[in-house]
């Protein structure tokens, strides 16, 4: 892969560049100029060299209230060259290659030093509009307008600036439109397997949705040796496409309804259930189809702010199941990335199933159409020249 | 006790005097009972003393949100008690043996019993089936001849009782009586919470919602794991001197919060929220707070209360999403066969501090004092002995 070397020439200045615009809720992103701010202190300005489309920005992309906002440069599964640093910037110089991630990992605080998460107390978790330290954008249009973020991303521009506590460094020879992948959903579904729910050899696992983080999850779940790994979703073309990700069964909720033939299926409730949609209800269903005594239930799929899970209390004494969430698959970025990236380097790891299509920057607007049909996995689209 | 190598009475039936519930809610009534002996997989035990548990009391109350209880029945199940006779096929206890009978079964054969990530016996299914577990019948009778039942199998408030084999623990006859009793259900449950379910480390941040018995249990077993800061959270002021004694450092009244939220002063107090939340009461409004007052990132919340009202938890999905987890356990996620041991033994060694939960005792015919006591909010653990005259 060529990299360009950066030249000093913009360093310290606006870039003008290219970036897909969201404007209003679920309307096509526009493409057009944008001014991009030098890095301050403790960020980087990157050239993203490709980005794929994940659900969270479908998501965000739609929404007409709070925390939506417009206009939006969205995207936040991607990878890049770094071409200009801020002050205060250790571990990265212009021309790495690195992958952003919306979840912070500083290293320093509380919460990055625990083994026990990997939620940074420094940089909490929040859709923001804006960079996380000074809480202003680095965007603007052609008229001085600002532009506002996505989770301290916002990949879907020629260049774009990262919070330092939001970049990771890694290995120059990757392949991007495999590499990117992990900034977002293939680490999620992984580490929700790998770390979260600690898989392990002979376990037996149920995924309930078998979209990229479902698949991810089941791709996690072989890796940590599974026997078992039953797909639901409710449309059956999903259990061939399961079958190359480590899926052994499928149930078809729709036919069948009835979380008894899981727990028939299983002999008592599967070890680990994973909610891969983001439905309250299917949550419900999940910690039905767990085993009593050990099962867990994984929580990953994000259902509309502020919806409540709802357990009998007395189930939840009786039956000894454990209920947990994560984000970003319970991985510390900085350290869990580089290693994914190994893995699939030392082909343990497989990216490249993930990838359905590949597409130029002007054609981002087909890879939400594919996403909204349930027509793709990953489509990566590259930035290029 | 005599010297002889089998009981005088074994094989036959015994008659001794037993407390016995009629009417729900009524004092207990202490009648002449015959007791059966045991059948293959059975011992019969004499009931040394035995301590009154809240669950007792909610089952003697009884409501119409609890599954009927059929009686008469014999309530009880905490007690330590000496083997009388055996059934055949028991190999594990002899007679004259010591030992505690668990309501939390324990066959050691199961894959659940088999397995270290779980207690849940399964050997007889998964539900509860009043009187023997085996064939559901019951090995007590009222002199007339009508059927007397089990509860929990167990049935300790009786000179003596029938249980079977997968609810009993031999227990070392180093340990004080009344210790021992505590250890057959509330004590090791609050312990074991502490302990195996949570996991609680050095230096941890824990908070208990309701300081029964089993909420300062989960206390002891905080502090023997030597977590920084024990929040209790009670209605009861005065709980907090008596926390103290169980290792509680600071005290919250929901009362006296003013216009915060429990949860928000807990997130306070512990930068961010705590490692980790019990609920020890059986409400499902405390168990919502203490998930709220649990730190994101990793933050456990274990139920140990038993809700039976069938009111659901919520629980926001963000916060669940923050890497937080909930889970709830009987005893404590203990495994009775090798764990009451372990318990015994840190007592012994006096790292564990049980004696402050003995806060009465009584003789067996003034049995219903403690009810009073526990339902006044008076004592902690009341011990009844068989024999004795207090």
């Amino acid at each position: 892969m060529d990299i360009e070397k950066p030249s000093n020439k913009t360093a310290g200045k606006p870039i003008q560049c290219r970036a897909a615009i969201a404007t209003a809720p679920g309307e096509p992103l526009v493409i057009d100029e944008v001014i991009v701010d030098p890095p301050n202190s403790h960020e980087v300005r990157v050239r993203i060299i490709c980005t794929s489309l994940c659900h969270s920005d479908v998501t965000f992309w739609k929404m007409k209230d709070f925390p939506a906002v417009f206009p939006r440069i969205l995207g936040h599964e991607a990878i890049g060259v770094v071409e200009s640093v801020g002050e205060n910037v250790d571990g990265v110089v212009e021309g790495d290659v690195v992958i952003p991630h919306f979840l912070a990992d500083c290293t320093e605080c509380v919460g990055c030093r625990s083994k026990k998460g990997n939620l940074c107390s420094a940089f909490p978790f929040k859709i923001s509009p804006w960079m996380p330290r000074d809480q202003t954008s680095r965007f603007k249009d052609l008229r001085g307008e600002t532009i506002h973020h996505f989770v301290s991303v916002s990949s879907f521009s020629e260049y774009t600036v990262l919070d330092i506590a939001h970049v990771v460094k890694v290995d120059p020879t990757v392949p991007p439109n495999r590499a990117c992948l992990l900034s977002c959903g293939v680490s999620t579904g992984v580490g929700a397997a790998w770390r979260t729910a600690n898989v392990e050899v002979g376990s037996t696992v149920v995924i309930f949705g078998l979209g990229s983080i479902g698949l991810a999850v089941a791709e996690g779940a072989r890796l940590c040796g599974a026997t078992r790994i039953i797909g639901v979703d409710v449309i059956s073309e999903k259990f061939e496409i399961g079958k190359r990700f480590g899926v052994t069964e499928f149930v078809n909720s729709k036919n069948c309804g009835d979380k008894s033939i899981i727990i028939d299926m299983t002999d008592g409730g599967a070890d680990y259930c994973f909610e891969c949609v983001g439905l309250a209800s299917l949550v419900q269903e999940a910690y039905a189809c767990c085993r009593k005594g050990w099962g867990k239930t994984i929580v990953l799929g994000v259902d509309q702010p502020g919806s409540q899970l709802s357990l009998s209390s007395f189930e939840v004494l009786h039956s000894g199941k454990i209920l947990m969430g994560s984000l970003f698959g319970g991985l510390k970025a900085k350290s869990d990335i580089p290693i994914l990236l190994k893995r699939y380097m030392d082909k343990e790891l497989e990216l490249d199933k993930f990838v359905t299509h590949e597409m130029k920057f002007e054609e981002i607007n087909s890879a939400f159409d594919l996403l909204i049909k349930g027509k793709c996995l990953r489509c990566v689209i590259w930035m290029g020249e | 006790m005599n010297n002889k190598s089998a009981s005088p009475k074994a094989g036959k039936v015994i008659r001794c005097k037993a407390a016995i519930c009629r009417i729900p809610g009524k004092p207990l009534v202490i009648e002449e009972i015959e007791v059966e002996p045991p059948k293959a997989w059975e011992i019969r035990i004499k009931i040394l003393c035995t301590s009154l548990c809240h669950s007792d009391v909610t089952f003697w109350k009884s409501s119409t949100d609890l599954p009927k209880l059929p009686l008469p029945v014999i309530f009880g199940h905490e007690a330590v008690g000496v083997v009388e006779s055996v059934g055949e096929y028991v190999e594990e206890v002899k007679e004259r043996d010591l030992v505690l009978p668990i309501f939390h079964r324990d066959c050691g054969e199961c894959r659940d019993c088999k397995s270290s990530k779980s207690n849940t016996c399964s050997k007889f299914g998964r539900g509860y089936r009043p009187n023997m577990p085996r064939d559901g019948t019951s090995r007590f009778r009222e002199l007339k001849g009508d059927v007397i039942h089990h509860f929990l199998n167990i049935s300790s408030f009786t000179e003596y009782s029938v249980v079977d084999i997968t609810h009993v623990v031999k227990i070392t006859p180093h340990i004080p009586l009344g210790i021992a009793c505590l250890l057959s259900c509330g004590v090791s449950t609050g312990v074991g919470a502490a302990w195996k379910v949570a996991g609680v480390e050095v230096g941890s941040t824990v908070a208990i919602f309701g300081l029964g018995a089993v909420g300062l249990a989960v206390a002891e077993g905080a502090r023997l794991n030597r977590a920084s800061k024990i929040i209790g959270v009670d209605i009861n002021p005065e709980k907090f001197e008596i926390g103290k004694k169980f290792g509680i450092t600071d005290f919250i009244n929901p009362a006296t919060c003013g216009d915060k939220t429990v949860s928000q002063v807990i997130k306070e107090m512990t930068d961010g929220g705590a490692d980790y939340c019990f609920e020890c009461i059986g409400l499902t409004s405390v168990m919502n707070d203490a998930f709220n007052s649990s730190r994101e990132g990793w933050g456990k919340t274990v139920i140990l209360g038993v809700e039976m009202h069938g009111s659901p938890i919520s629980l926001n999905s963000i916060e669940i999403l923050k890497g937080r987890s909930v889970c709830g356990t009987y005893f404590g996620g203990l495994k009775p066969r090798s764990d009451i041991a372990t318990l015994a033994q840190k007592y012994l060694d006096k790292e564990l501090n049980l004696g402050e939960f003995i806060t009465h005792e009584v003789s067996f015919h003034d049995i219903n004092k403690a009810f009073d006591l526990l339902l006044e909010g008076k004592s902690l653990r009341c011990i009844i002995w068989m024999d004795k005259l207090i």
